[in-house]
């Protein structure tokens, strides 16, 4: 009977042996080994990492979480953060995180050299890797692509019910809201707000690749997107019914909403060579073209080329507000997306 | 009674249980002041804008699912008890399966079934055409069916109980007056039940409120799930807090309720002239009705989804799914679970131990706020955690230690409720025996009473260990890098529809959540029963 005491030593003794068997895994300066925090879909971005992994030697912990969280959790974490590195799918988000001086300027040769300047903070404190645009997928039996010109179309009474947006917290969401601000001015903004929430109804969504997938099945005429989801569902189902429209390409129009997947090294990293390596092997032809075959994004370096399934680069204009601004404009857009209570 | 009377000086255990409980109450507290001092734009925004949509959900919800578990729980109960048909003995058991699987498989499993161009649509439209829709399963509907499919069995085990506990001599006298069968069920039969029902639906309606894991995958807009939006979309967790104390609010709320009707549930005249009913034998008719009820039920809340997870989980494996990542995925959702377990139970003894020893008013109170985990849906325990360690130690943010203490507060109710009563049935005389024997209260501590409570222990211990595997929102918001554990997994991979991919994970915590059912039907439950018969 007296083993229950010592079932609570043995027990205690196990904690402490599990802990300190963690702790040094936690704290150890191991030099060949970077943590990433990344606001990326897990499935887009870990291949490309592991093939970094298989060519460096360098270990990569990944933790894969929501931007905007992995923002607080930084700042929170300050100085003691295990992350060396950021990367995330939200130009604004990369740039606020610049702001709360949370990433390390960087001066790499190689950057300077592959990405164009319009891609990466103006102190190469993050630096973009790749492009996306945000676009209307469209079930081609449902839908003819002459119909929707513009984004502000889909706010139209016709669409009632018919189309699929992404959930208010999306990042890229907030970013596209506010270049449409910067176009369109707040009023209309709100106006086209209004009519996304009441012609979505309760079709939002939390992921892009489940918006791809209703308007495959035919759940949603269209909906708005990250344009390659698109593509990598075509790759899986090349038979599925669905394509994309770059919008606002008409004279004088807008232009179609562009963003970046972009990489910054924190300031609280202690293996700032290391992640340089990282950085070089993304920004490289051979890591730009990962970008390219693995998830369908426009490389950013001029030499590479993009998938041939994508509609062609040189054919479409994008939208003239610059990355670094979407971090000071997201505030006021947050504010007008609560005042039409988007979900 | 000796030693509650006898004046002490506070003991180190005393401190220990008064920081204990200032420490679990610290993170609500907080959260409660941040909501409380947020400027009252804020407030005024929310509320013209979600706070009336996500209440109307949730509530409707909340009362949408309490109704269907109302009818499921109490016709089954009342089959298995007053009906003998074949199979009965494996059927009682069976419909308390639910349980062990998580509403956020169960919600997975069905977005695929109902979904558009799932399976069953196609056997829908070969009946009703080829335009025919399914209800959808993200809809108002399909998410109140699929969290009634898994709540049901918390009514049916209440009632049951209260069937089997029910002295059939108040219905044979009603029946012997002349009163009609249908007269005496509504006049005799359901008052006496009612508490039970009421206990159980309370707890239903407990549980939907705070569950994460069912509508996201659903998309189903409730306030557990808008504070988990707003905590991962907004810099500044204001909002967050304010829905979650309308949240707390609520839970209190319906909590009171639950203790209140369950300690009334508690109290039967058993003695003298009680007697179990009879059962009925269910003819051919009744047996096929009966039978192909009960399989209807547990086929839809239990049979098909395993299937399907094992069917998955098959097609996984032989991809290639269980691999060294995967085993990566157990270790980390056992080692946090034992840790918090172990934590728990740490930490509950001294509260548990002081209310049931020395039940003075301050150490009744140190335990009930222990209990206050219990009105913290898990996002709003990790927000709390997490707002409070942001301010007061940052360095701890993000490390194992600031998930662990989310877990103990979101979990230490579930094994109090254990720890508790198997403290209360050790008599304080072994103990003073102990004494007089020459032991120091600390002796007799270690060598009488810890040995005698230790099954209660142990159950609280696994209890606390599976609520903690399974735990979603707080694991999601807190981890550490390279803490992903099962429950994430099934979640990440389900939330992108990589149904297969989810499979194995969804499997394991469905398998290893069976022992913790058993414990909680035979401790519970049965155990109440039969302490009515004797």
């Amino acid at each position: 009977m007296a083993s229950f005491p010592r079932t609570v030593f043995a027990l205690t003794l196990l904690i402490s042996a599990l802990i300190l068997q963690e702790w040094p895994a936690k704290t150890a300066d191991a030099a060949d080994k970077l943590v990433v925090y990344s606001g990326r879909a897990e499935r887009l971005i870990k291949p490309v990492l592991d093939e970094f992994q298989t060519k460096s030697g360098i270990q990569i912990e990944l933790l894969s979480s929501g931007t905007t969280e992995l923002v607080n959790r930084l700042q929170a974490e300050g100085d003691h953060t295990p992350a060396d590195v950021f990367l995330t799918n939200d130009a604004g988000s990369l740039e606020h995180a610049r702001e709360l001086k949370l990433l390390r300027p960087m001066n790499m040769r190689e950057v300077e050299r592959a990405i164009p300047s319009q891609f990466r903070a103006s102190d190469n404190s993050w630096i973009g890797l790749s492009g996306r645009f945000w676009v209307v997928v469209y079930n081609t039996t449902l839908v003819k692509p002459e119909q929707i010109k513009s984004l502000l179309d889909l706010a139209q009474p016709q669409w009632k019910d018919k189309i699929a947006i992404p959930n208010s917290g999306s990042e890229y969401l907030q970013a596209g809201v506010s270049v449409i601000k910067t176009t369109f001015g707040d009023e209309r903004t709100k106006q086209f707000l209004q009519g996304l929430k009441t012609n979505a109804g309760s079709q939002v969504y939390q992921k892009s690749s489940q918006i791809v997938e209703a308007v495959a099945k035919g759940q949603v005429a269209a909906g708005i997107v990250n344009h390659y989801y698109i593509y990598r569902h075509l790759a899986a189902q090349p038979t599925a019914p669905i394509a994309a429209i770059m919008t606002d390409q008409q004279e004088g129009g807008m232009g179609a909403i562009m963003n970046v997947t972009g990489i910054g090294v924190t300031r609280a990293s202690k293996h700032v060579d290391s992640a340089k390596l990282l950085i070089e092997f993304l920004v490289a032809q051979a890591g730009q073209k990962l970008f390219a075959d693995l998830d369908k994004e426009y490389p950013l370096h001029p030499d590479v080329k993009a998938d041939p399934a994508l509609v062609d680069r040189h054919s479409f204009r994008a939208a003239l507000v610059p990355l670094a601004r979407l971090a000071e404009l997201r505030e006021s857009t947050l504010t007008l997306i609560e005042q039409v209570g988007l979900r | 009674m000796l030693t509650a009377t006898r004046v002490r000086a506070p003991s180190s255990l005393q401190w220990i249980s008064l920081f204990t409980a200032a420490f679990l109450v610290l993170p609500t507290a907080y959260i409660v002041y941040v909501a409380m001092t947020a400027a009252p734009a804020v407030w005024a925004r929310l509320w013209s804008t979600r706070i009336p949509e996500l209440l109307g959900n949730t509530l409707s919800l909340a009362l949408g699912v309490a109704l269907i578990t109302l009818v499921l729980g109490v016709s089954l109960a009342w089959i298995t008890v007053r009906y003998d048909f074949p199979g009965r003995r494996i059927w009682e058991w069976a419909l308390a399966l639910p349980l062990a699987m998580p509403t956020y498989v169960l919600a997975y499993v069905y977005a695929h079934l109902l979904g558009m161009g799932g399976p069953t649509e196609q056997w829908w439209q070969l009946l009703f055409g080829h335009e025919a829709r399914l209800p959808s399963p993200q809809s108002f509907p399909g998410v109140t069916m699929i969290m009634a499919l898994d709540t049901f069995p918390f009514v049916y085990l209440l009632v049951r109980s209260a069937l089997q506990n029910l002295n059939v001599s108040f219905e044979e006298v009603a029946r012997a007056c002349g009163v009609s069968p249908w007269a005496t069920l509504r006049r005799v039969t359901l008052p006496l039940i009612r508490p039970a029902i009421a206990a159980g639906l309370a707890l239903v309606i407990l549980y939907v409120i705070s569950d994460f894991g069912a509508v996201s995958l659903l998309r189903y807009q409730t306030l557990t799930y808008a504070v988990y939006q707003q905590m991962t979309s907004r810099y500044d967790h204001t909002a967050a807090s304010i829905l979650s104390l309308l949240l707390v609010v609520m839970a209190i709320i319906f909590l009171v309720t639950e203790r209140w009707f369950r300690q009334r549930s508690r109290f039967y005249q058993t003695s003298g002239r009680y007697r179990r009913s009879t059962r009925q034998h269910a003819g051919p008719l009744g047996t096929a009705l009966i039978t192909s009820y009960v399989v209807l039920v547990f086929g839809a809340a239990f049979g098909i989804p395993a299937a399907m997870l094992i069917q998955w989980s098959v097609e996984a494996i032989s991809q290639g799914a269980l691999d060294t990542r995967f085993l990566g995925f157990i270790w980390n959702s056992g080692f946090l679970a034992a840790l918090a377990a172990c934590g728990a139970v740490i930490i509950g003894l001294p509260l548990a131990y002081l209310a049931s020893r020395r039940p003075s008013r301050l150490n009744i109170a140190c335990l009930q706020a222990a209990y206050a985990g219990y009105a913290l849906p898990g996002p709003v325990a990790a927000l709390a955690v997490l707002v409070l360690f942001t301010h007061f130690a940052p360095a701890l943010y993000g490390t194992v230690v600031v998930l662990i203490i989310a877990y103990i507060l979101h979990f230490l109710p579930v094994g109090l409720q254990s720890m508790e009563p198997a403290l209360q049935q050790v008599t304080p005389n072994v103990e003073e025996v102990a004494r007089t024997l020459g032991c120091t209260t600390h002796q007799s501590l270690w060598r009488v009473t810890l040995p005698l409570v230790r099954n209660g222990f142990v159950a609280a211990w696994v209890l606390m260990f599976l609520q903690t595997m399974k735990e979603l929102p707080a694991t999601l918001l807190l981890r550490p890098v390279g803490f992903d554990t099962l429950a994430i997994r099934v979640w990440l991979e389900a939330s992108e529809e990589y149904y297969q991919l989810a499979a194995p994970a969804a499997l394991l915590i469905v398998i290893l959540s069976l022992p913790a059912l058993m414990l909680l039907v035979s401790k519970d439950w049965r155990g109440e029963a039969q302490k009515g018969v004797t």
